[in-house]
């Protein structure tokens, strides 16, 4: 069933994160310059060397309507259902659906495909148990015999990585080809790949792809800040006083077909998927290849597999998460690329801070309107550029791209770099 | 786009285990023939007052004396000890290795267990960050608190996806997948798909999971998913006999090397089976059980079939999830019945065999560990027993392989693994000399 040269489009989007719960709420922020990294309250700062973050401040209630399942799953798997839906919905494929008899719809559902990438889990989870281990004086026998006391049943069930995949499932009978990827800040961008891939080679006539994680929790402020990748304020990638990244939270999700499935019903493109690549560095958990050979691999082996040249590529959304390791040798790999002539450089991780598991595809949802709208957001925090990668193309104000293909970086531990190519509606 | 074309024979030419039946593929293997047990009283910590006291643990395991890399291993946890054993012995029982020329076409794909807290670390936390019972995130920053970032690190996602490309030198499509008991099905099934598009030449591919600890087995416990038989550990897992109540947890990894069939041929690797095909479904039923009528199974074992070329008519082995719970084995039986017909039934052809009754259920780990034992299965022409199969169950009346292993050539192997979330994971697995030309 598969051609020798599918065009697989993006017929339907949907986010939240700090700085928005829509494509438009998202952008004006983007284009007003105006982060959503704000002081917290969700524990007692004093002390603390971080904080602000990029909170998601709606309800469950506003995530979820179905108020029975608040209580069995996590809040990332609220934010992961609330893009999954409203990508689905806004690709016009549940009206289509809507249409057909009852064999059809079988049909329609076995031959729907649902890759998520999920941030895997979070340490608060596991203080559920922290009661009972202070009732019981850490004796492991007691322990046992008053787990029951103490802990919903559900544990488990409410923390499992795979709950989007589970939840959005039944409520949406996506019965085809799926995966639950958890590889950090790689899982959603690999989603997005996979998703469109099964769709291309005819696995799927249609696939959804989500991304969600909830990385700002205490220990990963604690341990982020340790580790030095955590700043103290807004981020300022690519700026030579760069000090870390800051924690957002949320969720993406993009609907992906056939572009002959999309205009036969009418449905908007929002862009094309043109190729990706996935390349480690082999380097640990948490060290980068110095001179960001890892990330000149990838974009090179993702513009061979889209078929295009450096010279077509329009603008470049950077991981550039403003840590000082990750944008030296992000910027340096850009370099290594694409030789003198690299297209206007962004990443927006200063809006919304940086969603770890999700925020590739978030990062993907508003590259696919940065094309749309034919702009190249700025980076407002941006001063003075690291000298050590001047010159590099990035603006703190919106430039213009120099053609609609847009290339998307996306970094991740274990020396991981995704990057994908797109190509914009207009 | 355009579609990246890669080769569509794919060969396993490397297999590597560690298990409670034994610390390498052969240990194993030879155990789960002789019909032993890995299953016994829960030894690595005191287990008395759960429910459960039983389970299946790697007993006496060392990584160092399988991966001599200190510095590396001070950040592995238990499962990633496991991987690397695992993953070294498949590489070299391959008979072949990432080096700086093949590097950037060697990929990896595992299934890793999902993040549980180890119980001792979570001690620290409770020593020093809970006030009034409740967790109290100023002790994190208190001068005293024991902060390690090494162990942090141990616990991200795809920890173990870092160490493994890091100590083979993997520098290629590298991923991490957890859809819960379906992982390690789904990893290898990623793999192939990856390979099939030409996106590496060699892949290591397998699955890592350890859970038996306190807080790991807890989960279990309170959902009452575990067998409770306490004073009967090697018996507890009895997929398929009506009297099962739950599974018995396990730990460990199994890994397998991927290699384009052509080039396994051209360096005359030893070839166990080629991985033929890969089925995948969602079941949209219910987070923890399968639906009783095989839904979702049907599909996932119809894909791989398709994917492979193969009739049912040509599987003559099924390593069935089989996890000894109620639900999950009614389902099972009824998908297998809906595709293979009277050949699956009892006094079928067929055979039909749950390794978890020997094993345990190896969670994230379950998938790889069973795709590895397809093979090897293959390889000797013998389809391992399900033990302790007793009592009929007539929603269960299958083919099942039962007293002892049974002999005789299996010209293509089925291996199932559906997991919690209702993600179903099939692999076709054909005897090298079994061509494809035969079957359509």
């Amino acid at each position: 069933m598969s051609k020798a040269n599918p065009s697989i489009v993006f017929t339907g989007s949907g986010l939240v994160c700090g700085a928005g719960s829509s494509v438009a709420e998202v952008w004006a922020r983007l284009i007003s310059g105006e982060t959503s990294v704000t002081a917290h309250e969700r524990w007692d700062t004093a002390n603390w060397g971080t904080k602000v973050a990029a909170e998601v401040t709606l309800t469950p209630r506003d995530l979820v309507s179905d108020r029975k399942l608040h209580k069995s799953i996590a809040r990332t798997d609220m934010m992961g259902i609330y893009a999954s839906e409203q990508a689905l919905e806004n690709s016009g494929v549940l009206a289509q659906r809507e249409g057909l008899g009852e064999a059809e719809v079988n049909a329609f559902n076995d031959r729907t495909g649902f890759i998520v990438g999920s941030g895997g889990g979070t340490y608060t989870s596991n203080y559920d148990y922290l009661g009972l281990m202070h009732e019981t004086a850490c004796d492991l026998p007691a322990f046992g015999r008053e787990l029951a006391n103490y802990v919903t049943p559900m544990w488990l069930l409410q923390n499992l990585p795979n709950n989007v995949l589970c939840h959005v499932g039944i409520r949406q009978q996506l019965k085809g080809t799926n995966a639950c990827i958890t590889n950090q800040c790689a899982g959603s961008v690999l989603a997005v790949a996979e998703a469109a891939l099964a769709v291309a080679t005819g696995e799927a006539d249609r696939a959804l792809a989500t991304g969600h994680d909830t990385p700002f929790e205490p220990e990963m402020v604690l341990y982020y800040h340790k580790l030095g990748l955590l700043s103290d304020a807004t981020p300022r990638p690519f700026d030579q006083s760069r000090s870390g990244t800051i924690f957002g939270e949320g969720a993406g999700a993009v609907m992906i077909e056939h572009r002959e499935d999309a205009a036969a019903r009418g449905a908007n493109i929002l862009g094309e998927f043109l190729g990706f690549a996935c390349v480690s560095e082999a380097t640990g958990i948490l060290d980068l290849d110095a001179d960001g050979e890892g990330v000149s691999r990838a974009i090179t082996e993702a513009l061979a597999q889209a078929g295009i040249g450096a010279a077509d590529v329009g603008m470049i959304c950077a991981h550039g998460n403003g840590t000082p390791a990750s944008d030296l040798t992000e910027a340096l790999g850009i370099k290594r690329a694409f030789g003198g002539s690299i297209p206007p450089v962004t990443g927006f991780k200063w809006a919304y801070g940086h969603l770890i598991g999700a925020a590739g595809i978030v990062d993907l949802v508003m590259t696919l309107e940065a094309l749309r709208q034919g702009i190249v957001p700025g980076i407002p925090t941006l001063g003075e550029l690291d000298h050590r990668i001047a010159p590099f193309p990035v603006s703190a104000t919106p430039t213009a791209p120099r053609s609609n293909i847009a290339l998307l970086i996306c970094r991740a531990f274990g020396g991981l770099n995704v990057v994908l190519v797109v190509k914009g509606a207009s | 786009m355009r579609i990246p074309t890669g080769h569509r024979r794919i060969a396993v030419t490397g297999i590597g285990l560690v298990t409670p039946l034994g610390h390498t593929t052969a240990d194993t293997w030879s155990a789960l023939l002789a019909g032993k047990s890995g299953a016994g009283q829960t030894r690595s910590f005191d287990a008395s007052g759960f429910t459960t006291t039983i389970s299946a643990e790697v007993k006496d395991f060392d990584p160092e004396s399988f991966v001599p890399n200190h510095r590396l291993l001070k950040m592995a946890s238990r499962s990633h000890g496991f991987a690397l054993a695992a993953a070294a012995e498949a590489l070299a029982d391959a008979g072949i290795a990432p080096n700086e020329a093949t590097s950037a076409r060697w990929g990896l794909s595992v299934g890793a267990g999902m993040l549980s807290v180890a119980y001792d670390d979570l001690r620290v936390i409770e020593k020093y960050a809970v006030k009034d019972g409740q967790f109290d995130a100023a002790g994190l920053v208190s001068p005293c608190f024991p902060a390690n970032p090494v162990n942090f690190c141990r616990w991200q996602s795809n920890a173990g996806l870092g160490l493994l490309t890091r100590q083979f030198g993997i520098r290629g499509y590298a991923t991490s997948v957890h859809t819960a008991c379906a992982s390690g099905g789904q990893a290898v099934g990623t793999a192939l798909k990856v390979m099939r598009r030409g996106q590496c030449d060699a892949m290591l591919v397998g699955g890592f999971d350890s859970m038996i600890n306190p807080t790991g087995i807890s989960g279990f416990c309170l959902l009452g998913a575990l067998s409770t038989d306490n004073d009967n550990p090697t018996g507890a897992s009895r997929p398929f006999d009506a009297t099962r109540n739950g599974f018995v947890l396990g730990e460990g990894a199994g890994f397998l090397v991927l290699e384009r069939w052509d080039a396994a041929v051209a360096r005359g690797a030893n070839i166990y089976a080629e991985l033929a095909g890969d089925g995948n479904s969602l079941s949209c039923y219910r987070i923890t059980d399968s639906p009783p009528d095989g839904n979702g199974p049907i599909q996932a074992i119809h894909q791989a079939l398709g994917d492979a070329r193969l009739a049912p008519e040509e599987i003559d082995y099924i390593n069935a999830h089989g996890t000894s719970t109620q639900m999950n084995d009614r389902s099972e039986c009824a998908a297998m019945t809906d595709v293979f017909g009277t050949r699956v039934a009892k006094g079928g052809e067929l055979r039909v065999s749950s390794t978890k009754s020997s094993l345990g259920h190896l969670i994230a780990a379950a998938g790889a560990v069973e795709a590895a034992i397809c093979c090897l299965a293959i390889r000797d022409g013998v389809a391992p027993v399900n033990a302790n199969y007793a009592v009929p169950d007539p929603d269960c009346d299958v083919a099942l392989v039962t007293g002892a292993p049974q002999h005789g050539k299996i010209r293509a192997a089925l291996s199932n693994s559906l997991g919690f979330g209702g993600s179903n994971s099939s692999l076709v697995f054909r005897h090298p000399e079994y061509p494809e030309e035969v079957s359509r």
